[in-house]
C-alpha cells in the first residue's frame, strides 16, 4: 500500500488568510514566536481554560511555553489562564479532557507526548469519537527527520489515530502550524462533533515562527459539506409530507439521541413537545435531552432501557428519530425495531447515518434545533395542534399507564443492599441535577435507570465504546469545567480499578468529586452474561478473592472522608452526610453481587421478548431464553 | 433485489499526510475490500485522484461512500455501477 507520509506541498500547505482589517487584526501578529509558543497562543485564542496532560521529552517545548505563558498572564485572582493538569497516565488525561467538553460543550484539550504517552491517549480519542464528543489532541512526535527510523519513544500516530479520530494532522512544516491548530478547533467542534489529534515533531516546536493570529487551512471538500448541511432548510413541502404523516398516527413517539445534546437542540425539543405532545424515550446517550421527570418522559430505551419505553416502542405507530443511530444495543434487530410504526422520521447532521440501520421513511440531514424550530414554525402558521387537540390523550393515558404498572423496581425486602437503593438515595439528594459519569457495566445502567436527569451535560459515560475506568477521569474533566457542581462518580469494583491512579489527581487538585463505588467483588455485567449465556461459569469475573482495601486505597492518596457501608440502616444518613462533605468523598458500598440489572433485551432479541426480571412487571412471560445465542454478544 | 455488483468509484483527494491510507483503512475498517486501486496526480499538484473498485450491493456502496465523504482531505465522491 502506498503511503503519502513524507509529502509537504508548498502549494497545497498554503493557509487561508484573508487581508485582516486593522481592526481585527490580532495584538500579537507578527510576533517571533518558537512553534511552541505559537501551539500556547492558539489555545489561548480559542478559549481553552484547562488542559490535561503527561509531560515527556517530545513534548517538553510545549510544556515549557505553558509554564512561561501562566507565569506571565496570570488571572486577576492570581490563578493560572492555562492550567495543565496532570493524570496519572495519558488515557486518564483523555478522559479528563472528554469528561469536560461532556460536561461543557466546549472542545477538551490534552497534551501529551509522543510514543506511549500518544499510544495511551488511543482509547480515549476513540472513545470520544464513538460519541461524537469534540477533543483537540496535541502529541509530540520525535524529530522530522527521525520519523521512520523507529526512534526512542516513536509510534505511527497519524496511522494509528486516523483510524479512531475525526481527523489527524501531521505537522512537518512548521510554516503551517499555527493554521493546523486553528483549523483542528474548526473541525473537532462543527459537524457532528469528534476528537481531532495533532502530531507535532518536537523540531517543528522548536522552530522560530511568526505568529499571523490568523488563518486556517484549506479544507475545501470538508467546508463545502459542511455549509451544505448547516444551510439545509427543511422546506415547506419537506415540513407538510412530515405532518400529513404525522396527522395519520394516533400513538406517535420521539426517538432521541446524544445529537440533541450536542446540537443544542434540549430547549426546541421541549418547546417541540410543548406544541404537539409526542412522548419522547432517549438513548443511553440522549440522557438530559429531556427532563426525564416530566410526564411525556419514557426514560431510556434500549437493552437495557425502560421496560415502559421498550414497550412504548412496541405500540407505537409513529417515530421520530432525532440525532440518533439505531445502534446495536437500542435496535438489536432493526427490523423488528418498532414493528408496528407505519411511518420513521429521522433528523441527523450526519448524512451517513441516514438510513445506515434502518429504512426511513422520511427524513432531513441538517442542524437539530433549527429543523425543530422550523417544524414548530409551520405547525404554528397551519394551526397545527394535536396536543391541544386531545388527539393523543388515549395514547398519554396509555403512556402514563406503561409508566405505572411496568416501573423500575427491585427486592425492596432484601437484607442485601441493593445498588439501586443507592442511587435513589443519592437522587432523592441531588433531584436531577448532579453531574453523573460511570464506568461501564451494571452500574453504569443502575445510574442511567434510577437517576433522574434534568438537563443535557449531567449524565457523562462511555455509551458506545463501553470504557471501564472512564469514570473517574471523566469527572475530574467535569469538575473543572463545572467548579460549582455536584459531581459524583458512580463507579464499579472492575471499572474504578481500570484507572484507580486518577484518586491521586483528585486530592491533588483538591476536587470535591464524589466517589461512589457499589462493589460486587466481581465484574458484575459479565457475571450477568454468564449466567444467562455460558451456564454459570464465572470466567475470570469473581473478584471476591481479591485482597484491595479501597478504604485503605484512598486515604493513602489523602481523602480524609472515606467510609464502606455495609449495613442497609445506615444507607440514608451515610449517604447524606457523604454528599454534604465539602471536599472529596468516597464512598464505597458493598451491594448484593446478584443484583441484575433489569429490564434486559438480549442480543439479537426484539423487544417484545424482553426480560424484566423477578421485580418489574412483563407484559408476557419471557419467551426468550432458548432463542438466545452466546456468539451475538 | 440489492444484488452484488462491482462498483467503482472515483475520489478527488487532497494531498495531505497520510489521506490515502485514511482512505484505504475507512475501507478496510469498515470490512470492504478493494479489489483494484489506482492513484494519480492531477494538473493541480495539491490533489490526488484515486479510481478503486468494490463489490457489493447498492446500500453498502451508498453507506461507504457517504462514510468516504466524512473523511476531511476527501474533495469529491463519485461512483458508477457495472454488472459483475
Amino acid at each position: 500500500m502506498p503511503r503519502n507520509r513524507t509529502i509537504v506541498n508548498a502549494q497545497l500547505m498554503n493557509t487561508q488568510s484573508t487581508p485582516a482589517s486593522a481592526g481585527n487584526l490580532h495584538p500579537l501578529a507578527a510576533k517571533s514566536m518558537s512553534g511552541a509558543e505559537v501551539i500556547v497562543q492558539v489555545l489561548a485564542d480559542e478559549g481553552v481554560d484547562v488542559m490535561f496532560g503527561y509531560s515527556g521529552g517530545a513534548i517538553l517545548p510545549v510544556y515549557d511555553a505553558v509554564f512561561r505563558y501562566n507565569a506571565t498572564h496570570p488571572n486577576d485572582d492570581g490563578s493560572e489562564p492555562l492550567p495543565l493538569i496532570v493524570p496519572a497516565n495519558e488515557q486518564g488525561a483523555g478522559f479528563m479532557a472528554a469528561g469536560y467538553a461532556r460536561a461543557s460543550g466546549k472542545v477538551g484539550v490534552a497534551v501529551v507526548t509522543s510514543g506511549p504517552g500518544a499510544t495511551n491517549m488511543v482509547t480515549p480519542v476513540r472513545d470520544s469519537m464513538a460519541d461524537s464528543i469534540p477533543l483537540v489532541v496535541i502529541c509530540g512526535q520525535v524529530g522530522v527527520a527521525a520519523i521512520g527510523s523507529d526512534a526512542f519513544q516513536e509510534a505511527p500516530v497519524s496511522t494509528i489515530m486516523g483510524a479512531c479520530a475525526k481527523h489527524v494532522f501531521l505537522v512537518t512544516d512548521a510554516s503551517v502550524l499555527e493554521a493546523t491548530l486553528r483549523t483542528a478547533f474548526e473541525i473537532a467542534r462543527s459537524g457532528r462533533p469528534g476528537p481531532v489529534v495533532v502530531d507535532v515533531p518536537k523540531d517543528v516546536q522548536n522552530t522560530a515562527l511568526t505568529f499571523a493570529g490568523q488563518g486556517q487551512l484549506p479544507i475545501p471538500g470538508y467546508r463545502a459539506r459542511l455549509r451544505n448541511v448547516q444551510s439545509a432548510q427543511l422546506d415547506d413541502a419537506g415540513c407538510a409530507s412530515f405532518f400529513e404523516a404525522l396527522a395519520k398516527a394516533e400513538r406517535p413517539l420521539i426517538y432521541a439521541g446524544g445529537g440533541v445534546i450536542a446540537s443544542g437542540a434540549a430547549e426546541a425539543l421541549r418547546g417541540f413537545v410543548a406544541d404537539f405532545g409526542l412522548p419522547v424515550t432517549t438513548t443511553l446517550m440522549g440522557l438530559g435531552a429531556f427532563d426525564t421527570t416530566d410526564p411525556l418522559a419514557l426514560h431510556f430505551l434500549g437493552m437495557h432501557g425502560t421496560a415502559y419505553a421498550n414497550y412504548a416502542v412496541e405500540d407505537c405507530d409513529f417515530v421520530l428519530t432525532l440525532g440518533a443511530r439505531f445502534d446495536d444495543r437500542v435496535a438489536g434487530v432493526p427490523d423488528k425495531f418498532a414493528p408496528r410504526a407505519k411511518f420513521i422520521a429521522q433528523v441527523d447532521i450526519d448524512p451517513a447515518e441516514i438510513g445506515k440501520v434502518k429504512t426511513v421513511d422520511w427524513h432531513h440531514i441538517g442542524d437539530l434545533r433549527r429543523t425543530l424550530e422550523r417544524l414548530r414554525e409551520y405547525g404554528a402558521a397551519h394551526g397545527i395542534q394535536p396536543r391541544q387537540d386531545g388527539r393523543y390523550a388515549a395514547w398519554h393515558a396509555h403512556i402514563a399507564e406503561l409508566k405505572r404498572v411496568h416501573a423500575l423496581n427491585y427486592d425492596h425486602d432484601s437484607e442485601l443492599i441493593q445498588p439501586y437503593a443507592v442511587i435513589e438515595a443519592i437522587n432523592r439528594i441531588t433531584d436531577g441535577r448532579a453531574i453523573i459519569s460511570t464506568g461501564v457495566g451494571q452500574h453504569q445502567m443502575w445510574a442511567a435507570q434510577y437517576f433522574d436527569y434534568r438537563a443535557p451535560r449531567h449524565w457523562l459515560s462511555s455509551g458506545s465504546m463501553g470504557t471501564m475506568g472512564f469514570g473517574l477521569p471523566a469527572a475530574i474533566g467535569a469538575q473543572f469545567a463545572r467548579r460549582d457542581a455536584t459531581v459524583i462518580d458512580i463507579d464499579g469494583d472492575g471499572s474504578i480499578r481500570m484507572n484507580l491512579g486518577e484518586l491521586e489527581t483528585v486530592t491533588t487538585y483538591g476536587l470535591p468529586v464524589k466517589i461512589v463505588l457499589l462493589n460486587n467483588r466481581g465484574d458484575g455485567m459479565v457475571r450477568q452474561w454468564q449466567k444467562l449465556f455460558f451456564k454459570g461459569r464465572f470466567a475470570s469475573s469473581d473478584k471476591s478473592l481479591h485482597t484491595k482495601d479501597f478504604i485503605k486505597a484512598v486515604q493513602a492518596d489523602g481523602f480524609t472522608w472515606a467510609r464502606r457501608l455495609e449495613r442497609k440502616e445506615e444507607l440514608a444518613d451515610t449517604i447524606a452526610e457523604f454528599l454534604a462533605f465539602e471536599g472529596p468523598a468516597f464512598l464505597e458500598v458493598m451491594i448484593d453481587p446478584d443484583a441484575g440489572v433489569y429490564p434486559m433485551v438480549g442480543p439479537g432479541m426484539s423487544y417484545a421478548q424482553m426480560i424484566t426480571g423477578d421485580f418489574i412487571a412483563s407484559r408476557q412471560r419471557a419467551a426468550g431464553d432458548e432463542t438466545l445465542r452466546n456468539d451475538m454478544f | 433485489m440489492n444484488a452484488v455488483t462491482q462498483h467503482t468509484l472515483t475520489i478527488m483527494l487532497q494531498n495531505e499526510t497520510g489521506a490515502l491510507v485514511r482512505v484505504a483503512g475507512l475501507f478496510a475498517s469498515r470490512s470492504y475490500n478493494i479489489d483494484s486501486l489506482n492513484v494519480a496526480a492531477t494538473a493541480d499538484p495539491a490533489i490526488s485522484k484515486l479510481v478503486l473498485s468494490i463489490r457489493g450491493d447498492d446500500q453498502a456502496v451508498v453507506q461507504i461512500v457517504r462514510q468516504t465523504r466524512k473523511l476531511i482531505d476527501v474533495l469529491e465522491v463519485s461512483h458508477q455501477a457495472t454488472a459483475d
